[in-house]
């Protein structure tokens, strides 16, 4: 009995331990089971990421879809067991490609089965027809093999959006039923859902890039045109159209920049030399209608040094050209007017010097003659030159006034009777009209010389009629006004807004009254540093203009 | 003794011309502007002619086209003197049918005594 009992007691701690073994050993598995289970799918996680760094690595900055898309298809065999991997894209043209990669030996019809649910998924999401016709197809990986038996037993088709933009369709199929569930649908939705927003952010950089740069160019004012190897035009901005004079709504060709250009620069041969000797080749002063222009041509090439094409840069140089002038203009003004004075004293001095070797002695009224013209010569080089120093203060800024109360009645009266026998030799009238007094502050020798410019032009550009002067204060505008009118020459339209110019005498090609122009200049400078103003106003040409200039009060 | 036209508007030049000509002998005649100088031209029709280029109402190679578009004056001598030495201005000058031109201040008045001596002598011979 109490063996028994013993047995018992003994049966029951084995089975106590041998289900507490069996127990524990029970937990272990389960526990392993579960760590194998994490690990798998740790493993397939961390393969996922090792995949998606290789599609990224290897999109790199190819936007070309259907090579993103063969990049996510041939990277899948690693994550996902399928017998075929296709993808089809549907391009711009129409033509719909289709590519299928053969990972196990299938047959034809396994293939057309393929490219039939496809076109089917592709139709129905773009909700139109794809006809089979325009297929452009291609298989690779595997044999094809007709005697085996293989059909579509499962599969999934999964759309590639990239940028919002449905660029095409990826399908795995498997001959075996059930094969893909949806671990493999979550898989291949990751990998592509990366890839497509990889190259979608890729795609905005560059597209945001591209705008940048389509921008500049469209609103380079320099005529910019890009052609490929193949002398094909592929960029082009509004402003080489106005220079070749074409219309804006008409679509360029390379045959218009040929043919604009033609008899003045061979472009044609232009760009071929610079693709063949590889450097950019410039075209100085071609002359087209009233335009200068300066051609670069330049080879384009890729990061890879690949040549793409070439660029030709058409740089409007009418302006500087035209400014050119105008600078070699105003040399030779300003050497003539240095060099006539100094005519007349050398031609003088000379005179001079056979007069007082005369051996019965001097003509005294001769040498008299003489002196006078060397010293009036002397003086008129003065006055030039002066005007010339006066010019560089005021474009230094180093323009200094002495201003002071002063009537400027005053000096208007003294002025004109300094003009007066100019005048009346020219037999012209020079009348004054103003108030009695008027006192404000000026520099008076400045303002003397701005009133004695503006007096001797209007002499000198009349030939009949007379000149008046006049001085009137407008309170509204807190300004005293003098101006000089005359009934010569006038100015025309276009020329008035350039009278104060440095350049200015040269634009009109009369030359027949002498002066440099640099008075006027000058005479704004000294206005302006008073904080007046100064302008001119005529009718138009032979009918006479009037000068004002302004001084606050 | 010749008769020559001084087409001059710079009085000072001017009258340095005109002494140096008459101490040579000859008959100086002022014009001081370019219309002036080609009615003179026609009037007095003169051996030779010294021309100013910047000269007022009319230039002076307006001066020298009228001159050789008329046939009674196309056939005087010109000496154009001019301070502009700029090549445009001399080939214009040429163009417009000169018979020589002298830059002014690179010349004495010996100098341009000289050139007169020389052109009418020239124009004797082919008269």
């Amino acid at each position: 009995m109490i063996i028994n009992i013993l047995l018992f007691i003994d049966f029951v701690m084995l089975a106590v331990v041998i289900i507490g073994y069996v127990y524990s050993s029970l937990q272990e598995r389960r526990y392993l089971r579960r760590q194998a289970s994490q690990s798998l799918e740790l493993q397939q996680k961390v393969y996922q990421a090792q995949v998606l760094k290789e599609i990224n690595e290897r999109i790199g900055y190819s936007l070309d879809t259907g090579k993103i898309v063969d990049i996510i298809t041939s990277s899948l065999g690693n994550l996902l067991e399928y017998d075929t991997v296709s993808y089809m894209v549907l391009e711009e043209s129409g033509k719909v490609i289709f590519k299928c990669h053969v990972e196990n030996t299938v047959n034809h019809e396994f293939v057309e089965q393929v490219k039939e649910k496809m076109l089917l998924s592709y139709s129905a999401i773009l909700n139109r027809e794809i006809k089979p016709s325009v297929v452009d197809e291609s298989v690779t990986g595997n044999i094809l093999d007709d005697n085996l038996k293989a059909e579509v037993e499962s599969f999934f088709n999964l759309p590639v959006v990239i940028s919002e933009k449905l660029v095409g369709i990826i399908n795995v199929a498997s001959v075996e039923k059930g094969r893909f569930g949806e671990g493999q649908a979550s898989i291949l939705y990751t990998i592509t859902n990366q890839a497509a927003m990889a190259v979608s952010k890729l795609q905005a950089v560059l597209e945001s890039e591209k705008g940048k740069l389509a921008a500049i160019i469209y609103s380079l004012a320099d005529g910019v045109v890009m052609v490929n190897t193949n002398n094909q035009l592929l960029v082009s901005n509004p402003a080489i159209k106005k220079i070749l004079g074409l219309e804006q709504d008409k679509a360029l060709t390379m045959f218009d920049v040929v043919d604009g250009l033609a008899g003045k620069v061979d472009i044609r041969t232009k760009i071929e030399q610079s693709l063949a000797e590889d450097k950019p080749i410039f075209v100085h002063e071609v002359i087209l209608k009233d335009k200068a222009l300066e051609l670069t041509i330049s080879p384009v090439k890729n990061s890879q040094g690949e040549k793409l094409g070439s660029s030709v840069v058409f740089h409007d140089i009418t302006t500087e050209k035209s400014l050119d002038k105008l600078r070699q203009d105003f040399t030779a003004m300003m050497v003539h007017e240095l060099r006539a004075p100094l005519t007349a004293v050398r031609w003088s001095s000379e005179s001079l010097l056979k007069n007082l070797s005369v051996a019965n002695g001097a003509d005294q009224a001769k040498v008299k003659d003489t002196v006078v013209t060397i010293e009036t010569a002397s003086n008129n080089m003065l006055e030039l030159v002066n005007d010339l120093l006066d010019v560089a203060k005021l474009e230094a800024g180093k323009f200094e006034l002495n201003v002071q109360e002063y009537d400027l009645v005053g000096l208007i009266q003294e002025q004109a009777k300094v003009f007066r026998p100019q005048a009346e030799q020219k037999h012209l009238t020079l009348n004054v009209t103003s108030p009695e007094k008027y006192l404000l502050k000026f520099d008076r020798v400045r303002i003397g010389q701005v009133l004695g410019n503006l007096i001797s032009n209007a002499i000198k550009y009349t030939d009949s009629g007379q000149v008046e002067v006049n001085l009137a204060a407008n309170a509204e505008k807190k300004e005293a006004v003098v101006s000089v009118k005359d009934s010569g020459i006038g100015v025309a339209r276009e020329d008035l807004s350039q009278l104060f110019s440095k350049f200015k005498q040269l634009k009109s090609a009369d030359r027949s009254r002498k002066g440099t122009g640099l008075g006027l200049v000058v005479s704004k400078g000294i206005v302006e540093a008073h904080g007046g103003r100064i302008w001119a106003e005529s009718a138009g040409e032979s009918l006479g203009s009037t000068f004002y200039f302004s001084l606050p009060i | 003794m010749a008769k020559i036209l001084v087409a001059e508007d710079d009085k000072l030049i001017s009258n340095s011309l005109c002494d140096a000509l008459k101490a040579a002998g000859h008959e100086p005649v002022p014009a001081y502007d370019g219309e002036d100088a080609v009615a003179k031209a026609k009037e007095i029709a003169p051996d030779l002619l010294l021309l100013d280029i910047m000269m007022p109402k009319l230039d002076g190679i307006s001066v020298l086209w009228e001159l050789k578009a008329n046939p009674e004056t196309a056939k005087i001598a010109v000496i154009v003197l001019t301070n502009l030495g700029d090549v445009e201005t001399i080939s214009k000058i040429l163009e417009a049918g000169a018979t020589d031109y002298l830059l002014k201040s690179d010349q004495s008045v010996d100098d341009i005594m000289q050139k007169v001596k020389d052109v009418l002598a020239r124009s004797v011979k082919l008269a």
